[in-house]
C-alpha cells in the first residue's frame, strides 16, 4: 500500500528497480528515482534489454527521463529473487545482430503474405490494411461515429 | 579532489534542509546567512570585465536593478537578517533567469539546480559554452559521480548545450524567482576545494579552480555571476503575501512560476528515513486512511535503509507535492459519489474494525465519515492550466464521459429489423438511464436527513417526486398491454434492484400495482431468473405487503392461486412457488399478513367473498406445501403455523410442520 491507499501512486516505487515497457516496443531496467504528477520517469543506471528468442542482451544507458505518456508497463523487480536459467544473457553485438536477423525474417513473411493477400502495392502494413479496407472495421468505425452525435432527446437527463 | 569532508557534507545537508524548509514552507522563521563581501568573490574576480561582456548589455537595460541588487547581496556581511529572504524574494535576479518552462542545462557541471519536470529554472547558460567538457569532467568527476550524475556524461547533452546560443536576453516570468543568497557557511568553505557543485553553491570553488580552469577567459562568465557567487540554492520564495493555510485554487497558482520548488536535484539525504507529512491541509482524509498513514510511517521510520548513494533523490517534499497534486485531483464537493469506492472501501473497513472491536471492548468507535475536502468552485474550468507546467494537469476534464460517448446508437435506420438482442439492449439502456435517476432519488433523500430550510425542503420533495414518476412511467413499457407493463424491465436483473430500490418511494397504489404484477407473472419470472436475482425484490415487496388491507391481499392471493391459462388446475403455479425461494417466502409473506389482520383488532372492511376466498386459499396453499418438497424461504413468519392450526386437521398441520421445519432446519413454531 501507498500513501494513498485506494489509488494507485508511483511514490512507493521511488528508489526501486523496476522494469518499464514502453510504447515503441523497448525494455528498460533501472532504479526509478523521480517522478511527476504525469509519471514522467526518471530512472537511474538504466540498461536497455533487448530480447531475442531465449537471448537476451544488456546496454548500459545511464540516465533516462521516460515521458508518461508513453509507458505501457511499469513493474517492480524482485532483486532477491533468483533469475531462473531460461533466458541466456549474450552480448551486445550478438544480441543486436540476432535483433537484426530477426526483423529481416519479420520483413520477409510480411512480404509473402501481403503479396498472397493481394496488398502488393500498398505502403501499409498488413496490420493497417485490416484495420482500414476491412468491411468490418469499416462498420465498426462508423457506429463509433454515431455513437458520437450527441442524443438530443436525452439532453435533459444525464445518462 | 576527495577534500569533501564530512564537514562539508554536513554543511552541505543544513544547507539543503534550510533550503526545503524555506521552500515548502515549513519552517518560515529560518535565518538564512547571506553572503560574506569578499573581494575575492567571482564577481569581482571577474568583474574586470563585467560592464563590457557582450551578455550584459543586454541584460542591463532589461534589468536595471540587477547590477545595484547584485552588489548589496555581495557584500552583505554576517548579520543575518531578514534581508537574506527580503532580498531573495522578488530580486530582479529573477530575470536573469529564461522562460522557466524550457530546459537549459549546464554545461560542465552537474547542474544542482532544481530541476523539475514542470518547470525548470536555469540560470543562463551562455558562459559555459565554450567550455571543453572534458576539463570539467575530470575535475568535478568525483562530485559528478557523487551528486546528480552522469547526466552530462552523455555526449548529446553536452552538444545540446554547445549549441545553446549566447547572450540570450533574460526574459523573466518570474519576478519572484528567487534566488538565493543563503547558505550560511559560505565564507568557510571559500578557501577550500570542496566537493561542491559548482553553479548555484560555491563561489570559493570558482575561486580556487578558476585560475587554472578554461573558464577564466571566458567571458559570459559575469552574466552568470550574480546567480553563481550568491552560491546556495535557490531559494524558492512563494510570494510573501501567501498567507496560510492555502486554497486549492491558491495550490493551483501556486504550480506555476510562484510555485515552490522541489529541492534540487542532488540531496544527499541527511534525512535517510523519508518523512512523511501528511498531505497538507488542502485535503481531507478518510480517518481511517489516516490512521493507516500513520501506523505505515512509523514502520517504515524503524526500518533501516540499506545503503544507496542515489536514494531520496526525490526529497520527502516533493512526493508530498506530487501527493498534493493528485489529492487536490481528487476534491470533490460529494465525495460519496465521486469517489465512491475510496468512501467505501474505508466506510467498510471501519465497520468491520468496529465489529471486531464491539466485540472486544464493547465500545463502538463512532464511523465518521469527514466531510468532502473542499467546496468546489462553480465554475467548471474544463482546461486546467497551471503556470510554467510543460503541459496539462491530469485532471479529470470530462463529467460526464458517457454523454461524449453517448453509447446510445442514433436510430436505427431499419426499424422492423429489431432482434431480440437489440430490445434486450433498449432495454438495459433504458435501465442504466433510470438507475442514474434513481440514485438522484436516492441522493435527495439522503439529503433530506441534513438539515434543510424550509422552501429547499418542499423544494427538493417537488424534484424527488418528479423523477419517482418518470421512472415509474418509464418503466411501464408502452407497446405492451396494461398487464405486462414491467415485465421486460423486471426480466433483467439490474431492472429488478431497480425497482426493489424504487419501491419505498412509490405511492401506496403504485406499489401495490407493481406486487400484484409480480404476482401474477411469478411463473415467467420465476422460470426466467437464472441468476436467482429475484430475492431482491423480497424485502421491499414485504414492507408493501404490511401495508396492505385485507381486500388488496385477498386479491393478490387469487392471482397466486390462479389457474394457468393452458393448465388444468392451479396447484401447478404453487407447485412452481414451492421450489423458488422468492415466490415461496412471498407466499409467507402473504399469508401472515393475512392472518396479522385477522387477528389483530383492526377492523377488516372486507369484500364480499374474500373470507371464502381466503379459507380457501389457506386450505390450497397448506396442502400443496404438505405435499411437495419446500426450499428454504428468505424468511419464515412466525405466525403461518398460528394461521394453519385453526383451519386445518392436526395430521396436515403436522406434515406441513415437518416440512417446513426440514426446509428451514429449525422449529417453526413451538408446538
Amino acid at each position: 500500500m501507498n500513501y494513498m491507499p485506494g489509488t494507485a501512486s508511483l511514490i512507493d516505487d521511488i528508489d526501486k528497480k523496476h522494469l518499464v515497457l514502453l510504447r515503441d516496443g523497448r525494455t528498460l531496467i533501472g532504479f526509478l528515482r523521480s517522478i511527476d504528477q504525469f509519471a514522467n520517469l526518471v530512472f537511474h543506471q538504466t540498461v536497455e534489454r533487448i530480447h531475442v528468442g531465449k537471448k537476451f542482451g544488456d546496454i548500459p544507458r545511464g540516465i533516462f527521463i521516460v515521458r508518461g505518456e508513453n509507458v505501457v508497463l511499469l513493474g517492480e523487480i524482485d532483486v532477491d529473487k533468483l533469475c531462473d536459467n531460461v533466458l541466456q544473457q549474450v552480448s551486445i553485438e550478438e544480441i543486436l545482430e540476432e535483433q537484426r536477423l530477426q526483423q529481416q525474417a519479420k520483413q520477409k513473411t510480411e512480404k509473402a503474405k501481403k503479396i498472397a493477400s493481394g496488398h502488393q502495392n500498398s505502403d501499409l502494413t498488413l496490420d493497417e490494411e485490416f484495420y482500414f479496407n476491412d468491411s468490418t472495421a469499416q462498420d465498426i468505425m462508423l457506429t463509433w461515429d454515431q455513437a458520437l452525435i450527441p442524443n438530443t432527446e436525452d439532453e435533459n437527463m444525464a445518462i | 579532489m576527495d577534500e569533501c569532508g564530512l564537514a562539508e557534507m554536513a554543511e552541505e545537508d543544513e544547507e539543503i534542509d534550510i533550503y526545503n524548509n524555506e521552500t515548502f514552507g515549513m519552517d518560515m522563521d529560518t535565518e538564512v546567512v547571506d553572503t560574506e563581501g569578499d573581494p575575492t568573490n567571482p564577481l569581482f574576480q571577474f568583474g574586470e570585465k563585467p560592464p563590457a561582456l557582450p551578455a550584459l548589455p543586454s541584460l542591463s537595460p532589461s534589468s536595471p536593478p540587477f547590477s545595484p541588487r547584485a552588489r548589496p547581496q555581495l557584500r552583505v556581511q554576517g548579520p543575518p537578517g531578514r534581508r537574506g529572504r527580503g532580498q531573495r524574494g522578488g530580486q530582479a535576479m529573477a530575470q536573469m533567469f529564461e522562460d522557466p518552462a524550457v530546459v537549459r542545462t549546464v554545461e560542465g557541471r552537474p547542474s544542482l539546480q532544481s530541476l523539475d519536470s514542470a518547470i525548470v529554472d536555469v540560470g543562463s547558460v551562455s558562459y559555459w559554452d565554450d567550455l571543453d567538457p572534458d576539463a570539467w569532467m575530470l575535475s568535478s568527476y568525483e562530485r559528478t559521480r557523487h551528486a546528480s550524475g552522469s547526466v552530462l556524461q552523455d555526449p548529446a547533452i553536452v552538444c545540446v548545450m554547445d549549441s545553446h546560443a549566447p547572450g540570450r536576453g533574460p526574459n523573466y516570468l518570474d519576478s519572484h524567482y528567487p534566488f538565493s543568497n543563503s547558505s550560511g557557511r559560505r565564507g568557510g568553505l571559500r578557501g577550500s576545494y570542496s566537493n561542491r557543485p559548482f553553479g548555484q553553491r560555491c563561489p570559493s570553488q570558482i575561486n580556487t579552480m578558476l585560475p587554472s580552469s578554461p573558464i577564466v577567459s571566458r567571458r559570459p562568465f559575469t552574466t552568470q555571476q550574480p546567480y553563481n557567487q550568491v552560491g546556495g540554492l535557490p531559494s524558492p520564495r512563494p510570494c510573501p503575501s501567501t498567507p496560510q493555510p492555502l486554497t486549492p485554487k491558491m495550490m493551483q497558482l501556486r504550480f506555476g512560476a510562484n510555485s515552490p520548488r522541489p529541492s534540487p536535484f542532488y540531496s544527499p539525504s541527511s534525512n535517510r528515513v523519508q518523512r512523511f507529512r501528511f498531505p497538507g491541509p488542502v485535503t481531507q482524509l478518510h480517518p481511517q486512511h489516516r490512521r493507516l498513514l500513520s501506523q505505515r510511517q512509523q514502520r517504515s521510520q524503524r526500518k533501516p535503509d540499506s545503503w544507496d548513494p542515489y536514494c531520496n533523490l526525490m526529497s520527502a517534499k516533493e512526493k508530498e507535492w506530487i501527493i498534493r497534486l493528485q489529492m487536490i485531483q481528487l476534491q470533490s464537493e460529494n465525495p460519496h459519489l465521486d469517489d465512491y469506492y475510496y468512501q467505501e472501501y474505508y466506510r467498510r473497513m471501519e465497520a468491520k474494525l468496529a465489529e471486531e472491536e464491539l466485540g472486544m471492548r464493547g465500545k463502538r468507535e463512532p464511523p465518521k465519515l469527514t466531510t468532502p475536502y473542499v467546496t468546489k468552485m462553480d465554475s467548471y474550468t474544463p482546461v486546467v492550466h497551471i503556470e510554467g507546467s510543460l503541459g496539462q494537469v491530469a485532471v479529470s476534464t470530462c463529467f460526464s464521459p458517457r454523454r461524449a460517448i453517448n453509447a446510445v446508437a442514433a436510430h436505427c435506420p431499419h426499424e422492423e429489423l429489431k432482434d431480440i438482442r437489440q430490445q434486450r439492449l433498449d432495454v438495459l439502456k433504458k435501465i442504466e438511464k433510470l438507475f442514474m435517476v434513481l440514485l438522484e432519488v436516492e441522493e435527495g433523500q439522503r439529503m433530506k436527513a441534513q438539515v434543510l430550510g424550509e422552501g429547499e425542503e418542499k423544494g427538493l420533495m417537488e424534484k424527488t417526486e418528479i423523477k419517482v414518476e418518470y421512472i415509474y412511467s418509464q418503466l411501464q413499457h408502452p407497446d405492451l398491454e396494461a398487464e405486462e407493463e414491467f415485465l421486460p424491465c423486471l426480466l433483467v436483473s439490474k431492472g429488478k434492484q431497480l425497482l426493489a430500490r424504487l419501491l419505498p418511494f412509490l405511492s401506496h397504489d403504485a406499489a401495490l400495482k407493481v406486487l400484484s404484477m409480480v404476482t401474477s407473472h411469478l411463473p415467467v419470472l420465476m422460470s426466467r431468473d437464472s441468476d436467482e436475482s429475484l430475492p431482491v425484490l423480497y424485502p421491499s415487496l414485504r414492507i408493501v405487503i404490511g401495508g396492505m388491507t385485507f381486500s388488496q391481499l385477498i386479491g393478490v392471493l387469487k392471482d397466486f392461486t390462479a389457474s394457468l391459462p393452458d393448465s388444468s388446475d392451479g396447484s401447478v403455479c404453487l407447485s412452481l412457488v414451492c421450489q423458488s425461494k422468492f415466490g415461496l417466502s412471498l407466499l409467507y409473506a402473504l399469508l401472515s399478513q393475512g392472518e396479522r389482520l385477522l387477528s389483530s383488532d383492526v377492523p377488516l372492511e372486507p369484500s364480499i367473498g374474500d373470507f371464502e376466498t381466503w379459507t380457501d386459499t389457506v386450505f390450497l396453499v397448506a396442502s400443496q406445501l404438505s405435499q411437495s418438497a419446500l426450499v428454504e424461504p428468505l424468511l419464515l413468519p412466525s405466525n403461518l403455523l398460528t394461521l394453519f392450526c385453526r383451519y386445518l386437521d392436526k395430521r396436515t398441520i403436522h406434515q406441513l410442520k415437518s416440512n417446513m421445519e426440514s426446509a428451514t432446519g429449525y422449529l417453526a413454531l413451538p408446538s
